[in-house]
């Protein structure tokens, strides 16, 4: 038996409530979640889709760490799972977070293929080698779960700041050798919401289930906004 | 959200520490900073008697702890900065945890090594 | 909520459709519903690839026939040869929208083989196809202003009025309350129903709610008894391992370390379609030569002779998912595997425009039938699939709702639907629990309508789905309040499930032949003369009424399908 301490919350008020789980090799805290669902109290809201670290769903805070339930065995997390809500972001019940603004701020940063010529009635193949893929193929797994986000600093204190997973799509953009949308994104990036809020806290790599290094992404972003800055102050 | 964010520190890595520590020992830099300067301008007292009895409070033994304090929130807001600036260029990304460590490493030995030096002038 | 076109479902198909008729016209207003948000999707789990005849060797009438033949004859084949034509452009569609597709050295697109394909045609992105898809056409959808996504609203109804649809009625899930979206034209793009079943590849999100509702409202299903079961469902989870770990040469082996596929498919050996594959791991399990495990008997999927560096380039999703969820490293151990539940070939009845029988009313994707997969699908046809009806579903929905009237729902039907979601279900007390009836709801799907099938195990499962019906009048829903209930929006959803199970268990009883993934053991064989035909189901309050219709066959007569 594992005890499952919840963190809920009804739209009125936030309390905590304990479950036991009789748990086995293999079962995960998602499959833990929807065992307490079916069996005690069918109340408890939570998102999930995938159930294999895809979909993005389901992140919340396990003892203490951002995490995807679905990824996160149950035996690893000793007798005690605790589970919340992810941080830096307003909970609408139990475990469920509002994404919106995250949604938002990621459609900001213009993050599709930019290009002058294109040709939606007969496209061309445009040519990439597997070297220019790898550029950015990294920055492209990212599932949109909000981690990151729940532990920036810089977006605890500021709500408009873009946060490490939005840069990270603009730098993803940025870095394909068929973008011809920098210029714009660099704009953007340059902006008061934007990279130069990042004071490398550096702990959005640390919890990244996906391992995307988003830090690693605005920190490219900041050097090439910056050379973008200089350029144009030098009329380049 | 507020600055309550910072202070996160169950499940967090060792770079949340860095960061808030960056932050609190520019606060009390900063703080000290505007006092130090707040005292020297208004001195009135041409003689030089006035700073020199603040100068001998601020080198007595009792004294000793607040100034070794205070050097460390320098040393630290100094070093740390330097590895900050080294990424926010986006070096040495890949070595963040052993440059983390690094650093650490020469902000505690700058740090006795200086308290060595304050100790003795002290008359210790 | 009044818009020109309303797509539910935002997976590949619905987000493929609402950029089609944003291109058609930028003056059309579309509304994008989903019960996720968008990159949520269930098309997210797509792995291995996506199928085009991009080079030169390969060709159309390859293409088509490696489908015909696979779906077992059962395929209409003017939709076929339409499909197989509109694949390359939407590869390189994606391409030019930022897709990462696997390169060649030369830059050009890499494709893989795959399972019944005989040329190696299968479009990926690593092992992330499905996800690097998803994503693209998400991120592409936010360029067009026309273009409004609703997340997180939970369809209830279909409004039909005056014979032609209305728009439809949906659970705005943050505040519980119901809105109702009229449009001139709705598209379906709600996915298969693969949570029928409890061993599954399914995301907990498949719950075949449009084809339900559809259904409930007099569209008829086509060949519902046909399910795709995968071959290497990763133990215990069901989490898939894609068809890609034997396209790229893994090898399936028995307890004795055999390759035993070549008893089954000495040709194409692992590569065989899914229901050749899955049947022939089904008897190696059945006739005791699997591995026994924790979990039951398995198969091992061997890609150690792959060598690290290959499996990290071309599977690294598996192998991290092999890793987190099953505690084995594919470079170092086979991975557990059995069949799986995994596609629903059958679907809402639609012809190669996506046309239903309802006016306006248009489906396209997994939850369509066209039916182009027939008996069984090949890999790497769903997402070709998604992408190509997604298309045509935009396309002529904006056609036809640039020349039709604003759909209007009626007061009557807006009260109806409120009293029936929140007093009749919400309001109501009962002793029977909704996780209670879909668990044993799974538990008979997984014993009676697996992969090898008859009519005693059929019969009962019918007897047992009308009995669980019958309960599920009496369930109680124990949270009352409005905002993101998810235990109403389950207990909806195993409604929908429990009908369209009724559907796929009676076909099946019915369908006396074995043709694809349906097998029946008592009629093992398939029968050309009394069974070339799609079955229709039409709802009925007594349960469904059953049609058929003839297969179109343009090219290729049906012969004995051999790999």
């Amino acid at each position: 038996m594992v005890k499952f301490r919840i963190r809920r919350y009804n739209g009125k008020k936030s309390y905590w409530q304990t479950f036991e789980v009789p748990a086995k090799r293999g079962m995960t805290v998602l499959e833990a979640l929807y065992y307490i669902k079916e069996n005690y109290d069918s109340s408890l809201a939570f998102r999930a889709s995938c159930r294999m670290g895809i979909c993005g769903s389901c992140a919340m805070k396990i003892n203490d760490r951002p995490r995807l339930a679905c990824e996160t065995q149950v035996l690893t997390l000793g007798n005690t799972v605790k589970v919340e809500p992810l941080d830096n972001f307003k909970v609408i019940k139990d475990l469920i977070t509002e994404f919106d603004e995250f949604f938002e701020k990621h459609k900001a940063v213009k993050p599709y293929l930019i290009r002058k010529n294109d040709n939606y009635a007969e496209p061309k193949e445009l040519l990439q080698t597997p070297k220019e893929l790898n550029e950015y193929y990294l920055f492209t797994l990212c599932i949109k779960c909000g981690a990151c986000y729940s532990v920036c600093p810089a977006a605890a204190t500021l709500d408009e700041y873009l946060g490490p997973a939005a840069m990270t799509a603009a730098y993803r953009f940025c870095a394909d050798s068929r973008d011809e949308g920098q210029r714009e994104r660099y704009q953007i990036a340059s902006s008061p919401s934007g990279v130069w809020r990042c004071h490398l806290a550096m702990e959005c790599s640390e919890v990244c289930p996906k391992n995307v290094e988003p830090a690693k992404a605005v920190q490219l972003l900041r050097r090439k906004t910056a050379f973008s800055i200089l350029k144009s102050l030098l009329g380049w | 959200m507020s600055v309550s964010g910072w202070f996160r520190f169950k499940g967090r890595s060792l770079f949340s520490w860095a960061f808030t520590f960056q932050r609190l020992t520019g606060v009390v830099l900063l703080i000290y900073l505007l006092a130090h300067l707040t005292y020297l301008s208004t001195l009135l007292d041409k003689t030089g008697l006035t700073y020199e009895s603040m100068i001998a409070i601020t080198v007595s033994r009792q004294f000793l702890v607040f100034d070794l304090l205070l050097v460390l929130c320098g040393v630290f807001h100094g070093v740390n900065g330097f590895r900050i600036i080294l990424h926010e260029f986006g070096i040495a990304y890949e070595n963040r945890k052993p440059l983390l460590a690094i650093f650490t490493i020469i902000t505690v030995v700058v740090w006795l090594y200086a308290s060595y030096i304050m100790y003795s002038l002290t008359g210790g | 909520m009044e818009h020109d076109i309303v797509i539910v479902g935002a997976g590949i198909a619905g987000m493929r459709a609402a950029i089609a008729a944003a291109e058609k016209s930028r003056k059309l207003s579309i509304a994008l519903i989903a019960k996720t948000y968008p990159i949520r999707c269930h098309s997210v789990c797509a792995e291995g690839g996506t199928a085009a005849v991009l080079r030169e060797g390969d060709s159309f009438d390859l293409h088509a026939w490696d489908t015909v033949k696979g779906s077992d004859f059962l395929a209409d084949q003017d939709a076929v040869e339409f499909f197989v034509r509109e694949c390359p452009v939407e590869i390189i569609r994606l391409e030019n929208w930022g897709c990462p597709w696997s390169r060649n050295e030369d830059g050009t697109i890499a494709q893989r083989p795959f399972g019944g394909h005989s040329f190696n045609r299968a479009t990926y992105a690593k092992d992330r196809t499905g996800f690097h898809e998803v994503h693209t056409l998400y991120e592409r959808m936010l360029m067009y202003d026309n273009i409004e996504i609703f997340p997180e609203y939970f369809i209830t109804n279909l409004a039909i009025e005056d014979g032609r649809v209305q728009g439809v009625s949906a659970i705005h899930l943050k505040t519980g309350y119901m809105e109702f979206f009229q449009a001139k034209a709705v598209i379906f793009a709600t996915g298969g129903a693969g949570r029928l079943y409890g061993f599954t590849t399914y995301s907990h999100q498949v719950t075949g709610d449009g084809l339900a509702i559809a259904y409930r409202n007099g569209i008829p299903l086509k060949d519902m008894e046909f399910f795709q079961f995968h071959p290497t469902g990763l133990i215990p989870s069901g989490i898939l391992m894609t068809e890609g770990c034997r396209g790229e040469g893994g090898y399936l082996l028995n307890k004795n370390g055999e390759r035993f596929m070549k008893k089954y498919a000495p040709e194409k050996m692992e590569v065989a379609p899914r229901d050749v594959v899955s049947r022939a791991m089904w008897t190696e399990i059945m006739e005791g030569r699997g591995f026994e495990g924790e979990y039951g008997p398995y198969i091992a999927l061997d890609l150690r002779h792959l060598g690290e560096e290959k499996i990290e380039e071309r599977l690294p999703l598996i192998r991290d998912a092999a890793i987190k969820f099953a505690g084995v490293d594919p470079v170092e151990e086979p991975i557990p595997v059995k069949p799986v539940a995994h596609y629903t070939m059958g679907g809402i009845d639609t012809n190669v425009r996506c046309e239903t029988a309802v006016k306006g009313f248009f489906v396209a994707g997994e939850c369509a039938c066209v039916s182009i997969h027939g008996a069984n699908r090949l890999g790497s046809n769903s997402t070709a699939e998604c992408l190509v009806f997604g298309r045509v579903a935009g396309e002529v929905a904006a056609e036809y709702a640039l020349n039709a009237e604003q759909g209007k729902i009626s007061a009557e039907f807006r009260q109806k639907e409120e009293k029936r979601i929140f007093d009749d279900l919400l309001g109501k007390n009962g002793d029977e629990s909704p996780y209670q009836i879909k668990k044993e709801l799974n538990e008979t799907m997984d014993n009676n309508m697996w992969i090898f099938r008859e009519e005693k195990g059929l019969k009962e499962a019918v007897k047992k789905i009308q009995e669980l019906k019958e309960r599920y009048r009496n369930v109680e829903i124990n949270d009352k309040s409005r905002g993101f209930n998810t235990d109403l929006t389950s207990a909806i959803e195993i409604g929908y499930m429990l009908d369209l199970a009724e559907v796929v268990a009676i076909g099946a009883l019915k369908r006396k032949e074995s043709r694809g993934a349906h097998y029946r053991l008592d009629y093992p064989k398939r029968d050309d003369e009394n069974w070339l035909k799609h079955t229709i189901a039409y709802y009925t309050p007594e349960g469904p009424k059953f049609d058929y219709k003839p297969v179109v066959i343009t090219k290729w007569e049906p012969v004995e399908r051999k790999y």
